[in-house]
């Protein structure tokens, strides 16, 4: 009933003050809880784009038993054919066909692990922009004989400097240790320290005439496509077409990010719905305080005629006008904020250091998908219709008979 | 034309507790209809209890009331309610009005829950505030009215759902003598043009004096009775 909608609306402004804090109170806690949604999101997808642009690629192709087993003899016997023919597919932006060696690296310093990673420099360069990693040095230029790329973390292990030898050792396909001197071409940094730790970088040629392999045999095509949802869908549909191969999208290549990304959702949700529970107490509070005040006028009202559903009704709509005013505020300010911080990034200036360890960027762009701001209304009203019925309840509690007589 | 609105049988209320209180105490009364009546008494004595009872807002521990040959007693909550909202006028000590709604507002509420037309409601707000002396206060809120124009308001309410009857507990406890006069004028003379039905209680010897018939109580029992 309209004249009901009328007196709720009303009723919230007797108390001005009060309603205002709460209305803020609701703002304030959105905006806070949408805006952590909105950083964590925005950390989730710059870390999957990251780790997806540079480490990953959508998907990736091998035979078999390589991953179980990395050993050089898993290779893919025509790789170059596979390579071509999912280069057919319009959504395939560039692939790179690698060969890879589990290998020990010796300087004059130190002698470690190391995984010797064969590249096509051009390839790589399309696949995971390798050449924008490097720090010092040349892109595989200036020297011909066995160039490597290390990483500056490596160089400062095993003090290499520009150009210094180090002697790689690994097996070939007949199983004999291969020794093999390379010369440090240049320094790369990929941001992601556990990469950075065990990735070199050779000619795929190279490594192909050291290890036995033809020139077609590789044992890895990492692909890059233009759109990350269909990743796990063209890496099926392929998988199915080829089934003595193993075609593997991002998620499942490091099954860690498949975790990180759906909890990290999860814990967004988790802050907003906390920030909203303790929000629907303080409504309900102020509710039962302005139902207490009045329950004189409401015992009145029902005196007078007033039917219980209509004033269950009047006081549900009043804690709704109350969380339905600051819901909308509060998005919408984390909606700018998230806008604002989302282009110009936020930088996380120490801690971002220790982020970056872990592979995070140490500048965030905020960004929050139409999807949560509407899971977030949706919490928003739920939340007022929770707040709204025990206050409501409350106020039909009241006997008209008593109410009247303390007046 | 002399007909019974309200009669009431063996009407007890019994407050249990510590000390049992018979608040009402076995009322036989009958009310015709057009009467200007006051309930007097002691404080204490159950004018309240026996008022609120009659208005359907009480349940009696015993006894029956009838209004209109409807009884009351074995009413359920919601009919008791929608009985109220279509029988009864109502004007208590204070607390009357809708803070938030004008004098007009609040008038035409009680219409407005009996889904009267527009037409019909802005046509009787606008009589009844007339009749109580407010047609300048239509858009006023409560708060800015005295203490005898929200008891005018509060009057011109509890007639615009034309009730059977105007139930009217202690209306003028709040008010100075120049406005407890003034509302008392306007209850008489609608008691006398209208023919509405008043009851009310009341303590002041002023009030009492205007009233056509008296009925005292004393310890929740009827001790007497007097027509004037
Ligand atoms: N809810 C209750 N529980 C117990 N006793 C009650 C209750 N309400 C009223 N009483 C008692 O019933 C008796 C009648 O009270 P009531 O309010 O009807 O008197 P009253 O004549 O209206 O008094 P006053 O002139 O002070 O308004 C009193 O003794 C009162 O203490
Ligand atoms: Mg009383």
């Amino acid at each position: 009933m309209n004249q009901i909608t009328k007196i709720a609306w009303r009723n919230i402004w007797r108390n001005r003050v009060r309603s205002l804090v709460v209305i803020i109170a609701l703002a304030l806690g959105l905006w806070a809880g949408t805006f952590t949604s909105g950083f964590y999101e925005g950390m989730m997808k710059q870390k999957v784009d990251d780790v997806i642009q540079s480490e990953l690629s959508h998907f990736q192709v091998h035979d078999t038993a390589f991953r179980d087993e990395l050993i050089v003899t898993h290779f893919m016997e025509d790789a170059t054919e596979i390579q071509r023919s999912i280069e057919q597919n319009s959504n395939v932006i560039s692939t790179s066909g690698r060969v890879i060696a589990t290998s020990m690296m010796a300087s004059a310093n130190k002698t470690g692990g190391v995984k010797l990673i064969g590249i096509d420099p051009e390839e790589e360069k399309r696949t995971t922009q390798l050449d924008q990693k490097l720090q010092e040095g040349a892109y595989f230029e200036g020297i011909k004989r066995n160039p490597i790329l290390v990483s500056r973390k490596m160089a400062e292990e095993y003090k290499l400097k520009l150009r210094s030898k180090v002697v790689m050792t690994f097996q070939d396909l007949n199983g004999e240790i291969v020794a093999s001197s390379f010369r440090v071409v240049g320094l790369y940094s990929s941001g992601n320290g556990m990469l950075d730790e065990v990735n070199a970088y050779a000619r795929r040629s190279d490594l192909q005439g050291l290890i036995g392999l033809a020139p077609e045999q590789y044992h890895q095509v990492a692909v890059l496509i233009d759109d990350h949802q269909l990743a796990e869908s063209i890496a099926g549909s392929y998988q199915e077409q080829h089934p003595h191969l193993e075609v593997l999208p991002w998620l499942d290549l490091a099954p860690g990010m498949r975790y990180m990304v759906e909890a990290s959702g999860t814990f967004a949700y988790i802050i907003v719905a906390i920030i909203l529970i303790a929000l629907l107490f303080s409504v309900v509070n102020t509710m039962l305080m302005a139902v207490l005040e009045r329950t004189r006028e409401i015992g009145m009202l029902m005196a007078v005629g007033m039917n219980k559903s209509k004033v269950f009704f009047m006081i549900m709509l009043e804690t709704l006008f109350l969380s339905l005013i600051g819901g909308p505020v509060g998005l919408l300010i984390a909606f700018g904020f998230i806008r604002y911080t989302g282009s110009q990034g936020i930088d996380l200036g120490a801690i971002g250091e220790s982020y970056a360890e872990m592979g995070f960027s140490a500048v965030v762009y905020p960004q929050l998908g139409l999807s949560s701001y509407i899971s977030i209304t949706l919490m928003v009203l739920v939340m007022a219709i929770l707040a709204a019925i025990y206050p409501a309840r409350k106020a039909l509690k009241l006997n008209p008979a008593e109410a009247v007589r303390k007046i | 034309m002399e007909q019974l609105v309200i009669e009431t049988k063996n009407l007890s209320k019994i407050y249990e507790g510590a000390v049992e209180v018979r608040a009402v105490d076995n009322v036989d009364l009958q009310i015709q209809n057009g009467e200007f009546t006051a309930i007097v008494g002691p404080s204490g004595s159950g004018k309240t209890t026996l008022l609120n009872m009659i208005g359907g807002l009480d349940r009696p521990t015993s006894g029956s009331i009838r209004v209109n040959g409807v009884e009351l007693s074995g009413m359920r909550e919601n009919e008791l309610i929608d009985f109220r909202l279509r029988h009864i006028g109502f004007v208590f000590q204070s607390y009357n009005l809708i803070p938030v709604l004008t004098a007009r507002e609040n008038t035409e509420f009680i219409m407005l829950m009996q889904n009267v037309d527009k037409a019909l409601r802005n046509e009787r707000v606008e009589k009844l505030l007339s009749e109580v002396g407010l047609s300048d206060k239509m858009d006023s809120r409560p708060s800015q009215l005295s203490g005898g124009q929200q008891q005018r308001v509060a009057v011109a309410r509890a007639l615009a759902s034309k009730p059977d009857f105007v139930l009217a507990d202690e209306p003028t406890a709040n008010l100075d003598s120049k406005s407890t006069a003034n509302l008392l004028d306007i209850m008489a003379r609608l008691n006398r043009d209208e023919g509405t039905t008043f009851i009310f209680s009341t303590h002041d010897q002023r009030v009492i004096d205007r009233a056509r018939r008296v009925i005292t109580l004393v310890d929740g029992k009827i001790v007497s009775d007097e027509q004037r």
